[in-house]
């Protein structure tokens, strides 16, 4: 009897701390950049957009385009032997930039965890030593 | 000035929008549903890269990229050798040319599933003719629905049974090419057959080689219908190779979102390999 007594108390004080009106109100929605950067672009469409990977593509098809410029003004692919004693041209070089980046960051995924920040410096000294020495 | 003709764009175009709807836009989703979860109905939720991280770390994957691992390198060491092997014992001209043209283009005409059906009634212990054979006539207990190393034997054999012949006919192609000087001056030095192989032969087929031994690599890593139908990645998960592994996650348990990691470490791997031998066996045309 004086459990229910005591919860008679404390449960409306409860509710009026908070006002009647908030009890039932759905939860407000904040706006944060990571919900924005990572929510479906095209809600309901099967390829599955977002941001994030809206910019990978970019990135990549980017530096494609860059490669394409650069092939206008000087032509020829800028074959030369490199440090592995491979010929290779500027689109051989960001293949292997890219490809070892991914391998970069699956090796980490997998032997580290999901926090990106060393292999991201990683992958950026071996993007550059790609185009530099290979 | 020199005039640049830039019309050959226009003959490229029809195959560069094939490629971007077979390939460029699948692949495009599949990158998508790999940071992402899905119920159906086609809402996605972000989930980061918790998927890679989770096959990447799963002994499950690790086992079938180890078994298809050793699947790719066992039939490549028989392969390549057996097709270069029957190309050279195959005869130059006359009659018997068409007719093993004929018999070694046969296997390479059958559907993939209809060679693991075959195959799998051809050795089934009661009815199947190796089965029965092997089981009642030599004496040799075979039954590949319990015994894993039966089983792999079969899938390896039935491997070798259908895909040889694309190498022999590469092989040949690059044989017969070989202009008929090469022979004679081989023989005026009097060259042995070892070293008319060594030195002229396996040379000359370096091209058709490195298409050969590209495909198959690229095929067996990929292979799924043949093992599929004739094992069913059984017994237990002996023949579970990673293809058959990534079907049964993506479409038996439809975790697309983990399937879709799985298929890009699976593309990165082929992608690597492929690179790495193309490479090095072009290396000194460069």
């Amino acid at each position: 009897m004086r459990f229910l007594l005591v919860l008679g108390i404390i449960l409306p004080a409860a509710v009026l701390a908070q006002g009647w009106g908030n009890v039932s109100a759905p939860k407000e929605e904040v706006f944060t950049w990571a919900d924005w950067w990572f929510e479906p672009l095209f809600s309901g469409f099967w390829m599955a957009w977002t941001r994030a990977t809206v910019s990978f593509f970019i990135f990549i098809f980017g530096f494609i385009a860059i490669l394409a410029i650069i092939e206008l003004f000087r032509p020829g692919g800028g074959e030369r032997l490199g440090i592995i004693r491979l010929t290779t041209t500027r689109g051989d070089r960001l293949f292997i930039g890219l490809l070892g980046s991914a391998y970069i960051f699956l090796a980490w995924i997998g032997l580290v965890g999901t926090l990106l920040w060393v292999p991201l410096g990683i992958t950026i000294a071996w993007l550059f030593f790609c185009f530099w020495k290979i | 000035m020199r005039t640049v003709n830039q019309r050959g764009w226009l003959f490229v175009l029809p195959v560069l929008l094939l490629v971007a709807f077979n390939a460029l836009v699948p692949l495009m989703t599949v990158v998508n549903y790999s940071v992402q979860e899905t119920f159906g109905n086609n809402q996605f939720f972000w989930v980061g890269l918790r998927w890679f991280e989770e096959i990447l770390q799963s002994e499950r994957f690790h086992a079938a990229l180890g078994r298809q691992m050793l699947f790719t390198v066992t039939i490549l060491i028989i392969e390549i050798p057996l097709g270069v092997a029957i190309a050279l014992a195959m005869p130059r001209r006359g009659f018997w040319v068409p007719v093993c043209l004929v018999l070694m283009s046969l296997p390479l005409l059958i559907p993939w599933n209809v060679v693991g059906a075959m195959w799998n009634i051809f050795t089934l212990p009661d009815i199947g003719l190796l089965g029965y054979t092997l089981n009642n006539v030599l004496g040799i207990d075979y039954n590949m629905t319990q015994d894993p190393f039966a089983a792999w034997i079969t899938v390896i054999v039935m491997d070798v049974w259908h895909w040889t012949s694309l190498v022999v006919l590469l092989s040949y192609a690059g044989l017969i090419s070989i202009p008929e000087a090469y022979y004679q001056a081989a023989k005026i030095d009097g060259a042995s057959n070892w070293s008319v192989f060594r030195h002229i032969q396996l040379p000359k087929m370096k091209r058709v080689l490195t298409i050969a031994v590209l495909l198959r690599f690229m095929d067996s890593f990929n292979i799924y219908t043949e093992p599929f139908v004739l094992t069913g990645g059984g017994p237990g998960n002996s023949t579970t190779l990673l293809s058959i592994d990534l079907v049964k996650v993506a479409l038996g348990q439809f975790d697309l979102g983990p399937a879709a990691a799985m298929s890009l470490i699976y593309f990165a791997i082929t992608l690597a390999v492929s690179w790495l031998f193309y490479t090095l066996m072009t290396r000194d045309d460069r």
